[in-house]
């Protein structure tokens, strides 16, 4: 143990000198103390993994390789629901043995990029959790670096399709849907109470109707409804999907300039800002502050948000949540919208895909035990046969005795599918841009071509 | 015969023993330095989507003068070179000056305490400044309660203030770091020379612009070469502290070519292209600061 000690003592040593050697500036000098500590920590970490990986493998090899690596990022989330799969999955198969390393989603994003792009995938784990919304990025990007689970006895069928369709690339499937990302709109009954108002008067409205509502609760309490990240534009982007609309044409070109329905949105966005109903805010904690500290009467988010709006003890009882307010003026609206969610995908560094496969089909798609133990940590199924298990009708005292649970995977079967494109995060960061200078008192036709512009220069390579 | 062939060999022992203390570090730096950057510049040539890259010749450093958002963020980056560098070295030299004093009770604990800052992470010191400024944040709070502020006011969501905001955390970050080099540069300046020109009787200010600012003049242009390289490779605090926002009015030309690496679809010819600009940058700005601050030849 000593000696492990001192050897992971001296490889930190050596890193902090190697990476100080490159720090001629004032600048990188700094990044590079953090650098360093970083680098040793991971060092010393992935050290240690690789050590009981290697132990682990070596058993496994005997056993006929029955170790998978996973990288996933939330201890309470998705790392919890791995634990639960291995379970699941070790009472069929006894020796079989999950390495589950917390990797944070930025971090999975670099590592994939690194990677993929020095052609080397020894570093890359067996399965990897991936952003919905990066993932036709990714498998384009780098096609062999994930494996096509078309054939792999995944029965996709039974996945909702809205939400499988962020992983089809050209067809194949590359991803086994996880966690379900279908909108809630989240309301502070006992505030909403003083305003005269219940959470009915929220239900299968539309927006202008919110704004109306929201003004009321503004007059009697003095709390905003909704706050949102200034500078990022989930709520833009889940009022366009409720609405079946995208950034993006099936031919992958931009759908910014004439697109009406954006241009309701960017109208409904400022609408509820300049009523005061909505707040902007710097940061995401400040995000989640704003309404665990009631000083927001509610929020607009998917479904995994209800884990943070739980946090605020003080509050149960008094949260309720219901469908999402509606566009007005756009034929294709409707009350249900998806933000956010994520897939499993399976690397081309795995060596033994028929377990992955295996492991795969028999939990995440297989398994409403699985869905069952995971269903108190706010993981909804996307995956049809879990919903119907009745784990999910039980109420929930938080919200009221609410059945949350039966109420999200409804909402998430009522979602329109749309298209998300290789460049989202292209076409996202440009919209915000001018979702934010439209605020300040730009012209919205050409904001909207500032963005299109922006978007078309990314795609032109 | 033998007298110089032994002192060649001794001479060539001593080339040779030299040669291989040397060559470990040039080594090193050779392959984790120079070449990276001689394949970083091949690939600023190529362009395509992912792994497939093909030749493009000098297509993407033409490229990067028609993106909007590169210039947007080369004018950042160049705004808080020219407010924050000067502000920040005079802010140094004035604090080591004051802190060069005999006569200065707990020298020691100022010092430590100006130069701490530069300590911290740089990634927690952009999270706390955004903390301080968010809406709730104690900038605001005391504002208000002193009565100059009615409403919080947004200081991350407005262009202007984002900016500065940016330019106040460099400012806490790196005064002290500046501070530090002065200091080393003050203690070879000769006491006596203070106390002669006391005798003549020249006032603190004209004994510090007629002998502490010209004697650490080589000083003064080390750290002004240093903030300028360390300036406009900008990239924690417009990460961490602004996210690059509102509508790109604080991002920074790391921070973009990060998103363009790493966030956006990847597109390392053109992102490699683009730190080369910055190093072009870096290479003439040190030369024209060489050619104006030192007149040594």
């Amino acid at each position: 143990m000593k000696r492990k000690i001192l050897a992971a003592v001296l490889a930190s040593t050596m890193i902090l000198s190697l990476v100080g050697c490159g720090g001629g500036s004032a600048d990188s000098a700094g990044t590079a103390d953090t650098g360093a500590a970083a680098d040793s920590g991971a060092a010393a970490d992935t050290g240690a993994a690789a050590d009981t990986g290697a132990a682990d493998s070596g058993d496994a090899a005997a056993a006929g390789g029955e170790t998978l690596t996973v990288w996933c990022w939330d201890p309470a989330f998705n790392m919890n629901a791995m634990y639960e799969a291995e379970k699941v999955y070790q009472k069929d198969h006894p020796d079989f043995k999950l390495n589950v390393i917390e990797t944070p989603w930025e971090d999975v994003q670099t590592k994939i990029t690194t990677a993929a792009a020095s052609g080397d995938l020894s570093t890359l784990p067996d399965i990897v959790l991936m952003q919905d919304n990066a993932f036709q990025k990714n498998v384009i990007s780098y096609p062999d670096a994930f494996v096509d689970l078309t054939n792999s006895g995944i029965d996709f069928s039974q996945f909702a399709a809205g939400k499988a369709g962020y992983s089809i690339v050209n067809g194949a499937n590359y991803g086994v849907p996880f966690d379900n990302g279908a909108v809630v709109g989240c309301y502070r009954t006992d505030v909403l109470e003083q305003a005269g108002l219940t959470v009915d008067d929220f239900t299968d409205i539309t927006w202008d109707q919110y704004i109306e509502n929201g003004k009321k609760v503004l007059d009697a309490t003095g709390k905003p409804l909704i706050s949102m990240q200034a500078g990022e534009c989930d709520l833009i982007m889940m009022m366009l999907q409720s609405a079946g609309a995208s950034l993006f044409n099936e031919d992958g070109t931009a759908n910014i300039v004439d697109n009406d329905t954006l241009k309701a949105v960017m109208e409904t966005y400022k609408a509820l800002k300049d009523s005061g109903v909505l707040v902007e805010v710097n940061s995401w904690d400040e995000y989640v502050g704003s309404f665990v500290s009631g000083d927001v009467a509610g929020t607009v988010n998917g479904c995994w948000i209800l884990a943070s709006i739980q946090t605020a003890e003080d509050q149960a009882g008094n949260w309720a949540i219901t469908n999402m307010p509606s566009l007005v003026g756009v034929s294709s609206a409707t009350n249900y919208s998806n933000n956010g969610g994520s897939s499993w995908a399976v690397t081309a560094n795995c060596q033994n895909t028929d377990l992955a496969f295996d492991f795969l089909a028999s939990t995440f798609a297989g398994s409403t035990e699985l869905y069952d133990n995971i269903l108190p940590s706010g993981a909804l199924a996307t995956w049809a046969p879990a919903g119907d298990s009745d784990a999910y009708g039980v109420g929930n005292d938080f919200f009221g005795g609410d059945a949350v649970s039966a109420k999200i995977v409804e909402y998430s079967t009522k979602v329109p599918s749309n298209i998300t494109g290789v460049y989202y995060y292209e076409a996202r960061d440009a919209v915000a841009t001018a979702i934010t200078n439209y605020i300040n008192g730009s012209d919205l036709e050409t904001e909207l071509q500032t963005a299109a512009d922006t978007v078309n220069f990314n795609m032109g390579q | 015969m033998s007298k110089p062939s032994k002192k060649m060999t001794l001479y060539r022992k001593h080339n040779l023993t030299g040669w291989l203390f040397l060559a470990p570090g040039a080594l090193l730096i050779l392959f984790m330095s120079f070449v990276p950057m001689f394949r970083a510049l091949m690939l600023s040539f190529m362009t395509g989507v992912g792994a497939s890259m093909k030749n493009c010749g000098l297509l993407n450093y033409t490229r990067m003068f028609k993106d909007t958002v590169f210039i947007q963020s080369i004018k950042n980056t160049f705004f808080y070179l020219i407010i924050q560098v000067p502000l920040m070295l005079i802010f140094a030299l004035i604090l080591a000056s004051i802190l060069n004093n005999r006569n200065l009770r707990c020298k020691g604990l100022f010092r430590t305490m100006i130069f701490l800052p530069c300590a911290t992470s740089l990634v927690a010191y952009a999270v706390i400044f955004r903390s301080l400024f968010a809406n709730n944040g104690i900038v605001n709070l005391v504002l208000m309660k002193l009565g100059i502020l009615d409403a919080p006011y947004s200081f991350l969501t407005n262009m202007w203030s984002a900016r500065i905001v940016i330019i106040i955390a460099l400012l806490w970050r790196w005064t002290g770091y500046n501070m530090v080099f002065y200091l080393a540069g003050l203690q070879n300046i000769e006491y006596s020379v203070y106390e002669a020109a006391k005798i003549d009787g020249a006032s603190a200010v004209q004994s510090f612009f007629r002998i502490t600012v010209p004697l650490l003049k080589p000083t003064i242009l080390l750290t002004a070469i240093m903030s300028t390289n360390g300036t406009l490779q900008l990239f924690d605090e417009s990460v961490n502290l602004t996210d690059g926002g509102p509508a790109n009015a604080s991002i920074t030309m790391s921070h973009y070519i990060y998103n363009m690496s790493f966030k956006y679809v990847p597109n390392f010819g053109y992102a490699a292209a683009m730190s080369f600009l910055i190093l072009i940058l870096v290479a003439i700005l040190a030369f024209m600061q060489m050619k104006v601050g030192d007149k040594r030849d």
